[in-house]
C-alpha cells in the first residue's frame, strides 16, 4: 500500500501551496477588518471635522481626511463590511440560483435546457454595468438592491459553468447506474453530480468575488449601490473623484484596499484551483 | 545482420527513492523481414520500448544501447534522430480516431513526410502519396487523399496511417496495437495487409500487443514482457503452444477459448506489482504459483533451445499443473432453464432521429405555415425479438455499431424502444407506472463496460454498494445495510477492507467487482452485462469471468451477457445471439452457434477469434471485405460484404428465418444444407 500513502502526501503537499498560503492569509484579515471595522477605526466613519478638510496623510490621520474633514482610514476600515458583503453576497446568490438550474438544464438537456440557455444568452448579450443598472434603474437605490443586481448578473456564467460540467458527467456510467436503480432527479443532481462539480464551481466562483466586488463598487460610483454617507469603497472613490487634483489620498485608499481584497482572493482562487483540481494545471484551462 | 538490436535498455522516472522503473535491462533483436511480437499487459513497459526507439521518451529517463543497422542511436544528437523517424523508423499508434489531425487532408497529411524527409515537391509527393493509399487496399486512392479524416471509418483511417508509415519506405515499422480500437473483421482486415506488406517489402515488423491470439496469426518471434522485464522469449511456436515461464503460461491459461464451454479459466491471482518498488528476485514470484525461496534470488535470462526465459525452475515446474484456485462448481447443473421465459423482447425497433439542418416549412395546428428542422431517423435496431430463460445466459455479440449497447439498454427500460414490447416476468415493463418500474429495477441491473466510470469518483466503496442495498430494501437499519453492504464485497472476492476505500485507490478488476456487487446489492434476477471484460487486461478479466460463472450458479441469476468477443460469449452463454447491424443474424444454443452450419458473418467471426494455441494453418482465414459502416435499407444486411451473396435477391427481399434441428435459427437466403455445404468444402480445402 505504499502507493496510497505517497498518493495522500502529495496530495498534502499540493493542498499547502504558497498562493493558497498567502490568499488566504489576506483574506483573513480582511474578513477581520470587514466584521471589526468600526471598532478597529481611530475615528467614527461620519465624525466631520471643519477644520481638519482635505488634510495630507499624517500621524493622525495616516491616509488623511476628505472634503468633509471625515478620516479617510477610519472610513475604509468601516467600509470593508459594505464592499465585501456585496461582494460575497451577489457570488452566493448566482450561486444559490445558478447551480441548480445549470445542473438541471444539463442533465434533463432537451426543451428545458434549450429554454434555459437561450434566457442565458438574452443576459449575458448585456454589458453587466447596462444590466446591473437595468436592475436598480426602477426602483429606490440600496446597498442590499446592489447585491440583488450584481448577483442576478453573475447567474448567466454560473448556470453555463455548471452546465457545461453536468453535460459531461452526465454520461458518465455511475450515472446510468444511478438511474437503472430508480434514483430520484434530485438525488442524481445533489449526490452524484454535484460533489464531482463542486471543485470547479468553487473556483470559479471564488474568482467571481473579485469581479462582483468591482460591479458593486462600480454601481456605487454611478450613484446606484450605497448611498451617502455610507463609506463603501466604491462610493468614496465616487465621491473623491472632484478633489483627485488637490487630495487624491481620499481615492487612494479605498483603491488600494479593494486592490488587495482582489489580489487576496485571486491568489486563493488560483491556490485552490491547484489543491483541488490538479488536472486543471495541465490542461490548460 | 539483425535490423534492430536493444542492449540492456532501461527506463526510469523520477528520482530515488521514488523511482519508476518502466523498462528493466530489456534486449530484443530484430532481423529484416522478421515480425516479432511484443506481448504484455497493461504496465508491462511495451509501449515505453517503441517510444525509446523513436525518441519520444527524455533522454535523461534511458539507459541502455540501440543499434539500428548496427549504429547506435541513444548517443546520436536529436537532430540525427528525427531523420530517422518516419525515414527509417516509422511507427503506427493504436487509435486511428486520434492519430490523424482532423484539419488536414489525407494525401497531406502522408505527403508531409515526403517532402520533409526526401525533399519531394509537392506534386511529386501527393502522387506518391496515392500510389502509398492504394498499396494498403485502398480501391480510390484520389478520393481518399482528398477527404477529412472524419470522412473514413476506422479500418480506413488505420490503412492510411499504415501508408503514411510505409511512404518513406522505412526499414523498420513499429505497429503499436494497431487493431485493438478496431471491430474484429476489420482486424482481419488490416492484419492480412500488415503481413503481406512485410513479406514484400521485406521490412521488420515490432508489433505490441496484448492479444496472445493476434501474435499468433502475425508474428515470427514473441516476446513477453511482464512490469518491464523480458519473461520469455522465442519463435511463436515455442512460446504459445509450449509456453515455459509461469508468467506466459498464467496468460494462456486466462484466455477463454472457443469451444471449451466447461472448462475452468485459470487466471494469474493477485496484484500488478508496484514499479517504484520492485523486488530483487524474480518480478512474477508474487503471483506465482509454482515459487520458492531461491525465486527471491535475482533472475537471469537464460537461453533454452532456440529460447531464451527468465525463471530458474520452468523445466520442473511444467509438469505441476497450473492450480484451480476458487472453488470448481459445474455450472450445467442449473442449465435446466425454466420454460418460462423471464424476459422477453418483442419486435424491438429502435430508430434515433437527428437533425439535418435543414429548415423547411410545416403546417401547425391545421393552418399555421411555422418553419421546422427537417429530421431524418437511422434504424438501430430492427424488429428484435429474444428471449432469456430463468438462469440462463443470453450472450449477445456483435462489433462496434451493432445495436448491442442500445438494446440491453432498452431490456432495462434506461432508453424507450421505438416500436416493441419488453414482457419482464410476465409482465409488459414498456408502459409500467413508477411503481412498477421500481420494482422492475430492483429485479433487472445492469454492470457496465469501463469500470472507472461506473464508479462515482467522491464516493466509497461502501458507500456505494450501501446506497444501492438501501434503495432495495428501505426499512433496513443502518446496522444491516453495513452488514450487507460487507457481505457482498466479500461475495464478489474483495477484501471487507476496502470498505471505506475510493475508487481511485482500486485496480481495474477490483472496480469491476465493486460494480458487480452494486449490481448484486438489490439481489437481482436479471443483469445486463454491457461488455463487462473488454477493458480488463487477459489475466484480470479471467477472475471476473470465473466471478460471473460462480455468481449466476449460486444466485441462478439470468445474464444478457453483451460483448464483441465471441471466445468470451461463448465461454460463458447457453445460447448465443448475433448482431449485425441491428439485425439478429443467427441465434440458438452456444454449441449449435459455434458448429457449421453458420451464418456468413458468424463464419467470419469465428475465423477472426482469437485461437492462441492452434496452428494458424489450422484454419482457413476468412477476411471479410469491406467496412461496417454503410446502413441498408432493403434486403439482407450483411450484402456487399458477404462471401456467399448469391445475387439480387440478397439486396431486394429480407432473408428468411432459416431453422435446424439443434434450434439454431439463420437470417440467410441460403438454405441450411447450402450453408452447411459451403462451409464443408472450405475445411477440406484448407
Amino acid at each position: 500500500m505504499a502507493s496510497s500513502s505517497r498518493s495522500t502526501q502529495t496530495a498534502v503537499f499540493r493542498s499547502l501551496n504558497s498562493k493558497l498560503l498567502i490568499g488566504s492569509g489576506l483574506l483573513l484579515l480582511i474578513a477581520f477588518v470587514a466584521i471589526f471595522g468600526s471598532w478597529l477605526s481611530p475615528y467614527a466613519y461620519d465624525q466631520m471635522s471643519v477644520l481638519q478638510r482635505m488634510k495630507p496623510p499624517s500621524s493622525a490621520h495616516w491616509f488623511g481626511t476628505d472634503e468633509l474633514g471625515r478620516d479617510v482610514f477610519s472610513r475604509t476600515l468601516t467600509g470593508a463590511g459594505m464592499s465585501i458583503a456585496i461582494g460575497f453576497g451577489a457570488t452566493m446568490l448566482s450561486l444559490l440560483v445558478g447551480v441548480p438550474l445549470g445542473l438541471l438544464s444539463g442533465y434533463k438537456r432537451g426543451g428545458f435546457d434549450e429554454f434555459v440557455m437561450r434566457c442565458m444568452d438574452v443576459l449575458l448579450s448585456m454589458p453587466p454595468i447596462m444590466l446591473g443598472l437595468l436592475f436598480l434603474a426602477v426602483s429606490e437605490p440600496s446597498a442590499w438592491k446592489a447585491i440583488l443586481a450584481v448577483g442576478c448578473v453573475y447567474i448567466p456564467p454560473t448556470v453555463r459553468l455548471t452546465r457545461s460540467i453536468a453535460l459531461e458527467l452526465a454520461n458518465e456510467e455511475f450515472i446510468e447506474a444511478a438511474r437503472a436503480r430508480s434514483e430520484s432527479t434530485w438525488y442524481i443532481l445533489i449526490k452524484e453530480i454535484l460533489p464531482n462539480a463542486w471543485p470547479t464551481i468553487a473556483v470559479e466562483g471564488s474568482l467571481r468575488v473579485t469581479f462582483a466586488i468591482l460591479l458593486g463598487a462600480a454601481l456605487s460610483f454611478l450613484g446606484m449601490g450605497a448611498q451617502p454617507p455610507s463609506s463603501e469603497w466604491g462610493l468614496m472613490i465616487s465621491q473623491a473623484r472632484p478633489y483627485i487634483a488637490q487630495a487624491p489620498w481620499i481615492a487612494l485608499a479605498p483603491g488600494l484596499a479593494m486592490c488587495l481584497t482582489v489580489i487576496a482572493i485571486n491568489l486563493f482562487g488560483d491556490g485552490l484551483r491547484a489543491a483541488i483540481d490538479p488536472r486543471s494545471a495541465s490542461r490548460g484551462h | 545482420m539483425t535490423l534492430l538490436s536493444i542492449k540492456n535498455l532501461t527506463v526510469s522516472y523520477g528520482s530515488p527513492p521514488y523511482q519508476l522503473k518502466a523498462l528493466n535491462a530489456v534486449n530484443i533483436d530484430i532481423a529484416p523481414g522478421e515480425t516479432v511480437a511484443l506481448v504484455g499487459e497493461s504496465g508491462s513497459g511495451k509501449s515505453t520500448i517503441a517510444m525509446a526507439i523513436m525518441d519520444l521518451i527524455p533522454r535523461k529517463a534511458v539507459s541502455g544501447e540501440i543499434f539500428f543497422k548496427g549504429r547506435e542511436l541513444t548517443s546520436l544528437p536529436s537532430e540525427e534522430r528525427r531523420k530517422l523517424r518516419g525515414r527509417n523508423i516509422s511507427i503506427v499508434f493504436q487509435d486511428p480516431f486520434t492519430s490523424l489531425n482532423p484539419s488536414i487532408r489525407i494525401g497531406k497529411q502522408i505527403a508531409e513526410g515526403l517532402t520533409t524527409h526526401l525533399g519531394m515537391s509537392n506534386a511529386q509527393a501527393m502522387k506518391r502519396a496515392a500510389e502509398a493509399l492504394k498499396e494498403v487496399g485502398i480501391a480510390d486512392p484520389e478520393t481518399v487523399a482528398n477527404a477529412y479524416p472524419h470522412q473514413l471509418s476506422g479500418g480506413m483511417r488505420q490503412r492510411v496511417l499504415i501508408a503514411s508509415a510505409l511512404v518513406c519506405n522505412p526499414e523498420l515499422l513499429i505497429l503499436d496495437e494497431p487493431t485493438t480500437a478496431l471491430d474484429v473483421t476489420i482486424e482481419a482486415q488490416v492484419l492480412d495487409l500488415v503481413q503481406e506488406i512485410a513479406a514484400r517489402r521485406h521490412v521488420g515488423v515490432l508489433f505490441i500487443t496484448h492479444n496472445l491470439g493476434v501474435v499468433n496469426k502475425i508474428a515470427d518471434r514473441v516476446c513477453v514482457l511482464y512490469a518491464g522485464q523480458l519473461v520469455e522469449e522465442g519463435t511463436k511456436e515455442r512460446v504459445l503452444r509450449d509456453p515455459l515461464h509461469p508468467y506466459t503460461r498464467g496468460l494462456l491459461g486466462s484466455i477463454p477459448k472457443l469451444g471449451h464451454r466447461e472448462s475452468r479459466l485459470t487466471p494469474i491471482e493477485g496484484r500488478f506489482p508496484d514499479l517504484t518498488d520492485t523486488p530483487t528476485g524474480c518480478i512474477f514470484e508474487e503471483r506465482c504459483p509454482f515459487r520458492e525461496a531461491a525465486c527471491s534470488e535475482p533472475q537471469q535470462l537464460r537461453s533454452l533451445e532456440n529460447r531464451r526465459i527468465k525463471c530458474w525452475k520452468a523445466e520442473p515446474a511444467q509438469v505441476e499443473t497450473w492450480p484451480v484456485t476458487e472453488r470448481h462448481t459445474s455450472t450445467s447443473d442449473v442449465r435446466s432453464s425454466d420454460e418460462k421465459a423471464l424476459v422477453e423482447l418483442q419486435k424491438i425497433t429502435k430508430r434515433f432521429t437527428s437533425s439535418t439542418g435543414k429548415l423547411t416549412l410545416k403546417t401547425k395546428l391545421g393552418f399555421l405555415p411555422l418553419p421546422a428542422v427537417e429530421k431524418k431517423s437511422v434504424g438501430v435496431l430492427n424488429e428484435i425479438s429474444l428471449s432469456i430463460g430463468r438462469g440462463e445466459v443470453l450472450g449477445l455479440v456483435g462489433e462496434s455499431g451493432s445495436g448491442k449497447s442500445t438494446l440491453g439498454r432498452i431490456m432495462l427500460k434506461l432508453i424507450d424502444a421505438s416500436d416493441g414490447r419488453v414482457v419482464f416476468d410476465g409482465k409488459e415493463i414498456s408502459d409500467a407506472s413508477d411503481g412498477e418500474l421500481k420494482e422492475f429495477r430492483k429485479r433487472a441491473q445492469i454492470v457496465f463496460q469501463n469500470p472507472t466510470s461506473s464508479l462515482n469518483p467522491r464516493r466509497t466503496i461502501g458507500d456505494a454498494i450501501s446506497r444501492a442495498f438501501k434503495l432495495a430494501n428501505p426499512q433496513a437499519d443502518r446496522k444491516t445495510v453495513r452488514k450487507s453492504a460487507e457481505e457482498l464485497i466479500d461475495r464478489v472476492g474483495l477484501p471487507i477492507r476496502y470498505f471505506d476505500r475510493y475508487p481511485h485507490q482500486l485496480s481495474g478488476g477490483e472496480k469491476q467487482r465493486v460494480g458487480i456487487a452494486r449490481a448484486l446489492a438489490s439481489n437481482p434476477d436479471l443483469i445486463v452485462c454491457d461488455e463487462p471484460v473488454s477493458a480488463l487486461d487477459v489475466s484480470v478479466q479471467a477472475t471476473v469471468l470465473n466471478l460471473f460463472k460462480d455468481l449466476r450458479s449460486d444466485m441462478n441469476l439470468s445474464y444478457l451477457f453483451i460483448s464483441h468477443d465471441l471466445a468470451v460469449i461463448s465461454h460463458i452463454s447457453d445460447r448465443i445471439a448475433v448482431l449485425y447491424m441491428g439485425t439478429i443474424v443467427e441465434e440458438g444454443p452456444a454449441a449449435a452457434v459455434l458448429d457449421a452450419p453458420h451464418h456468413p458473418y458468424t463464419e467470419a467471426l469465428l475465423s477472426a477469434a482469437a485461437v492462441p494455441d492452434e496452428a494458424e494453418t489450422d484454419k482457413k482465414r476468412i477476411v471479410v471485405k469491406g467496412d461496417n459502416i454503410r446502413r441498408v435499407t432493403h434486403g439482407c444486411v450483411f450484402q456487399g460484404r458477404c462471401r456467399r451473396q448469391i445475387g439480387s435477391i440478397c439486396e431486394t427481399t429480407k432473408p428468411p428465418i432459416r431453422e435446424t434441428d439443434q434450434g439454431l435459427r439463420i437470417a440467410c437466403h441460403l438454405s441450411v444444407d447450402d450453408l452447411l455445404m459451403g462451409q464443408k468444402q472450405l475445411a477440406e480445402n484448407s
